[in-house]
């Protein structure tokens, strides 16, 4: 361990440092270990409902315990174990490949953290309010609407609403990672070139950037339903149950389609870490070059953009029409493409090589051998005729959890791989072969069975007698499976104290830059500045780089190099969705007159804490009870305040001196950020309007119209507000202007004229809503409410989350306003611009806003 | 009963079709392409993955030297990174996947136009019944109105089903028959099957739609012609589905018995 003096950073030995540190090496292993606890914890869920099975019948768990069972361990697999253990590795990874100290916003990174922990505090606390959600890990509706939730359904809301906060640190995480990857890299290095699991990181955070938004949107919709009451999920409002008389008949498929957009790419953001493990393993652990490598990549990116173009296959037997049916089955033929080729890469990596059957090797062919073998299954899948017997059978199951758990399969080889690199000792290896073939076997037994007793259909522990021969040997397999986990968690414990101490390279043709420095690494990750620029990986000092930056004024060095005391600082960009205020550009801290990055803030874990104990309170909000609302306030003004608070911290992140920049080198960290943030609230926004849209169509577009809405729903008050925004843009613009020519006061009167405008609209829709609420017709005798009709709800709901956006714009707004009054901005008007994207964004939407809602 | 004779001839007359192998069942269409999936699938498995094992054992690292150490380079600490070579194998062997799947599917998919549209209806004189899925049961509507909750159908006929649900999303299967839809609150999908053997058949669900779901299965009884249209006659006006109201999970689903071939009770 380095003992280098830690800059504020308690040392490792000590609690605190856990909670205030934003390192990413520290964050890494906090993922990687609380990964672990909810692979226990999913795992010993699906132990008890395989007990359940070994014989027909509700024996052990009762059918609501089995149904609460089988759907939470999906959820925790699904989003609490997997893609969280896969950033563990590229949170402590990526930056070391890249060479970059740290990632972009630290801070950020630390928020992402204590946001998904809590997620998972809120998910465990629903089993015990009343029944968690038992509807699946799919979640169809309307089974998901408080209607057909038994009790008073706390622990189904409690579930939706940890979904959200679990988005919120995903979307965080993607901004992160990406803003790091396009302007972090060192010197020389291109896209292309950086280690395969950088790359395959990069193309998995680019999927959760678009595919979160639009699950996000799918929870928001849902927890409206279970919390104010809209009726987006019900198709019958008055309880008719005929399909001819539905009051929205797009309801279930609405779901179906939010989910399932979402769910497809999530399949590959949870497989391509894993992809990027299998080469980094492949190439090291058979001394040769990834064969391919240019067709390699190519593949991912392939993948990647097709996952958004296949999820109606996981709708085939919906009543869609034939031609999109084949649209979807070609796409999803097309998607397996790809990975044939990047089967065949690794397969033929290992000729001519030199393989070792090291730990991490065994589990990255292993996982080779299972994908390969679920990949096939797939194929059945795609033709649409066996589909439509497979669907919601256990070949289905058997299928998914071939090539899912193959993923993780490769997950737990680059635990193997990096736990060197992490902890600086050796785990025992022949423990660790021991442990893979328990891992093998118990794997198979419990998963081949399902192929052979596929026709059980999913979620049931009824079935028929012949089967149960197969049911009981998935069983004891999965209890192999389970126990081969004790065996890796007792040798990679006991090997930190008994482990053999190892160098910075344990593994002969290790090539990437993680490798070449001490294990673990000290605070700063590299002993210089790496760089490309020969050909080799070298480190830079400072009089080199200041050489390289003082010669070379073009686009590598672009922007705030560190050598010559820039202001390039981490303002600590918050863009939580549960409650949030944005930041403005700090100043750089100097201690000694010299900058150190900043590696500790407490303000992560209070925000996360604030949104915890406010998220526990919404669930229960609808009750009326004391103790829920309480909850409710106390944590939105502890979120609130702790934002404030994380706003206000001076923290430091300074610009690496060189860097490759491509393609973004004329834009600064703090724009990418807010650039990609803007990019992600697009599709969450675009599903929204598409959610109604589809349900408008679904009902009959003039139909809607004539039946839904009262005539007094005029266009103009739409029309003002429309002004009123449009204005208030335009005067974000006066205020940047006034800021670059130092005009205080013309920067302070342009931000209030902004706000002033901005309430102004909030008055004008709080009077229109008012009204709406309170008209009596005879169509609507009790107002036109967030829950009289499916038209209403797309109406209060849409123009609402684009209400709530410009409340937080008000917010900023408002600190704007305060730090322009005491000097800030003058002649730096960069934090007005970043304010300006997020306002002119939330501008534009109203643009579509107002046609749709108003006008059509 | 000379009534019966009647309607009998008359039908056999406009072409009242009896199929036996006339009408390829779905359940003909799925065995064989699952057959033929399950053997290409089987061996293409088992040769990639024993190439997959044959390349890592043949290649191990015995300890001693490099006997391609003049062949191949090795990758080395700090190296930009590049591809190995030997991407032409990539290739074929991608090229040759890529054919075997693109042409599984295709064959496929001119079966599925059959399955998707039936047997000409011109030529079949399909039995509609509209089914309606609900917590826990099914509900199966005959032309005539009659509602029973066991599906009574005639031998080597073509049926026709209009699937829908009167709360959540449920999915209705005859697992032997090979016929599964969707049943969506809010509209109708359709399927259709023919059965060319009697017996009594299971339907269950196949989407997960509350406590009950486990238990949510119901008979398929498949009667020769003649005794269907005795059966059906007798159905006018007559009402079999028991209380609707399965709300809870748990409960017994009373089924009516079917003795085989006989007129249920």
């Amino acid at each position: 361990m380095s003992h280098d003096h830690e800059h504020g950073l308690p040392p490792k030995s000590s609690v605190s440092r856990w909670f205030l540190t934003t390192n990413h090496k520290d964050i890494g292993v906090l993922y990687l270990i609380t990964a672990l606890f909810f692979l226990v914890f999913g795992g010993v869920l699906a132990l008890l409902f395989r007990l359940e099975l070994i014989s027909s019948g509700a024996d052990l768990l009762g059918s609501m315990g089995y149904n609460q069972a089988v759907s939470t361990h999906g959820l925790l697999m699904v989003f609490w174990f997997i893609s969280p253990f896969a950033f563990g590795f590229a949170n402590y990874i990526v930056p070391l490949q890249i060479g970059a100290d740290d990632l972009a916003f630290p801070r950020l990174n630390a928020l992402s953290y204590w946001l998904y922990l809590f997620s998972g505090i809120l998910m465990g606390v629903s089993f015990f309010q009343g029944t968690t959600f038992a509807g699946g890990w799919t979640m169809y509706a309307p089974l998901n609407t408080p209607a057909y939730i038994p009790g008073e359904g706390l622990g189904a809301t409690s579930v939706v609403l940890a979904l959200i906060m679990f988005t919120a640190a995903v979307t965080l995480g993607s901004v992160n990672f990406l803003t790091t990857m396009y302007r972090m890299r060192a010197e020389n290095l291109r896209m292309r070139d950086i280690p395969i699991f950088s790359l395959s990181i990069n193309l998995t955070v680019w999927m959760m950037l678009f595919a979160f938004a639009a699950l996000l949107a799918a929870l928001m919709i849902l927890a409206s339903d279970h919390i104010l009451g809209t009726t987006y999920f019900q198709y019958s409002i008055d309880g008719t149950t005929m399909a001819t008389d539905a009051d929205n008949p797009g309801a279930s498929l609405l779901w179906a389609h939010l989910f399932w957009f979402f769910g497809h790419p999530e399949v590959y953001i949870v497989f391509f870490p894993a992809l990027g493990v299998m080469a980094e393993c492949f190439q090291t652990f058979t001394g040769r070059r990834l064969v391919g490598r240019k067709w390699f990549i190519i593949s991912m990116v392939l993948v990647a953009l097709q996952s958004f173009v296949v999820w109606m296959h996981h709708m085939f037997l919906t009543g869609i029409n034939l031609p999109i049916k084949t649209i979807f089955m070609a796409t999803t033929i097309g998607i397996s493409l790809p990975f044939d080729l990047m089967v065949f890469s690794l397969i033929y990596t290992m000729a001519k090589g030199r393989v070792r059957f090291t730990t991490p090797f065994l589990f990255s062919l292993g996982a080779l051998i299972l994908f390969i073998i679920g990949g096939i299954t797939g194929v059945f899948l795609g033709a649409i005729v066996l589909d439509y017997q497979f669907r919601g059978t256990y070949w289905v199951v058997a299928h998914f959890h071939y090539v899912m758990v193959a993923g993780a399969t490769a997950l737990f080889g680059g635990l193997y791989y990096w736990y060197p690199k992490i902890t600086g000792k050796m785990y025992n290896e022949t423990l660790g072969k021991i442990q893979f073939g328990v891992y093998f076997l118990g794997f198979n037994l419990l998963y081949f069975p399902m192929f052979i007793a596929w026709e059980t259909p999913r979620r049931v522990f009824v079935y028929p007698d012949g089967l149960q021969i197969w049911h009981s040997m998935a069983t004891v397999g999965g209890f192999i499976l389970g126990a081969s986990f004790l065996l890796m968690f007792y040798n990679l414990f006991v090997s930190l104290w008994r482990g053999e101490d190892v160098g910075p390279n344990p593994w002969e043709y290790a090539t990437s830059a993680e490798w070449a420095v001490s294990s673990p690494p000290s605070l700063e990750n590299f002993p210089g500045v790496p760089s490309y620029a020969t050909g080799k990986l070298e480190f830079l000092d400072e009089e080199a780089v200041t050489e390289r930056t003082e010669s070379a004024p073009g686009g590598a060095a672009h922007g705030h190099a560190a050598t010559d005391g820039g202001t390039a600082t981490d303002g600590g960009a918050v863009t939580a969705r549960a409650a949030a205020t944005a930041t403005a550009v700090e100043p750089a801290h100097e201690v000694g007159g010299e900058e150190h990055a900043s590696h500790a803030s407490f303000w992560p874990f209070l925000v996360s804490l604030g949104g915890f104990i406010a998220f526990l309170g919404l669930s229960g909000v609808r009750t009326g009870s004391v103790f829920y609302l309480s909850m409710a306030a106390v944590g939105g003004v502890a979120t609130f305040g702790s934002l404030v608070g994380m706003t206000r911290e001076p923290f430091h992140a300074p610009e690496m001196a060189i860097a490759e920049r491509w393609p973004f080198e004329r834009v600064e960290k703090m724009k990418l950020g807010m650039w990609t943030f803007l990019a992600s609230d697009i599709v969450l926004f675009g599903a929204f309007i598409g959610s109604y849209a589809f349900v408008r169509v679904a009902y009959g577009w003039t139909a809607w119209h004539h039946d839904l809405i009262p005539a007094e729903h005029v266009t103009m008050p739409g029309l003002i507000n429309t002004y009123l925004l449009l204005t208030s843009s335009f005067l974000v613009v006066l205020a940047m202007v006034a800021a670059e020519r130092e005009s205080k006061r013309g920067t302070v009167a342009a931000l209030v004229g902004t706000f002033a405008l901005g309430v102004g609209f909030l008055i004008n829709k709080g009077i229109e809503w008012n009204h709406l609420f309170h008209i009596s017709t005879e169509t609507f005798p009790n107002g036109w409410g967030l829950s009289t009709n499916i038209a209403s709800s797309t109406f209060y709901l849409t123009t609402g989350l684009h209400g709530a956006h410009v409340t937080i714009g008000l917010i900023i707004c408002a600190y704007m306003t305060v730090r322009a009054w005491n000097g800030a901005y003058q002649g730096d008007d960069r934090a007005i611009e970043y304010f300006g994207l997020y306002w002119h964004f939330v501008d534009i939407v109203w643009l579509f806003l107002f046609p749709l809602f108003y006008i059509l | 009963m000379k009534e019966m004779v009647g309607v009998v001839i008359t039908r056999v007359a406009i072409g009242f079709p009896l199929h036996g192998g006339d009408v390829r069942a779905p359940s003909a269409v799925f065995d064989q392409i699952f057959e033929v999936f399950l053997l290409l699938g089987t061996a293409v498995g088992v040769v990639v993955v024993a190439y997959t094992m044959y390349h890592a054992l043949k290649y191990r690292d015995d300890g001693g030297t490099d006997p391609y150490a003049d062949k191949v380079e090795r990758p080395e600490m700090g190296e930009m990174p590049t591809g190995g070579a030997g991407g032409r194998k990539v290739f074929y062997s991608f090229s040759i996947s890529a054919i075997i799947v693109v042409s599984l599917i295709a064959w496929t998919y001119s079966q599925l136009l059959y399955i998707e549209q039936g047997p000409d209806p011109a030529q079949t004189d399909a039995l509609e019944i509209d089914v309606e899925g609900y917590r826990f049961g099914w509900d199966f509507v005959y032309p005539n109105g009659h509602t029973t909750n066991t599906l009574y159908v005639p031998q080597d006929r073509v049926v026709r089903l209009q699937v829908t649900s009167t709360d959540v999303f449920h999915n209705f299967g005859i697992p032997e028959l090979r016929v599964k839809t969707d049943a969506v609150p809010g509209q109708y999908t359709s399927a259709w099957f023919t059965a060319n053997e009697t017996g009594t058949y299971a339907a269950k669900c196949y989407e997960l739609c509350g406590s009950g779901h486990s238990l949510m299965t119901t008979d398929v009884v498949v009667m020769p012609q003649d005794e269907y249209e005795e059966w059906y006659a007798e159905t006018e006006g007559t009402n079999e589905t028991k209380s609707g109201g399965n709300e809870t999970g748990g409960a017994d689903h009373q089924i009516a018995p079917a003795t085989a071939g006989g007129v249920p009770a």
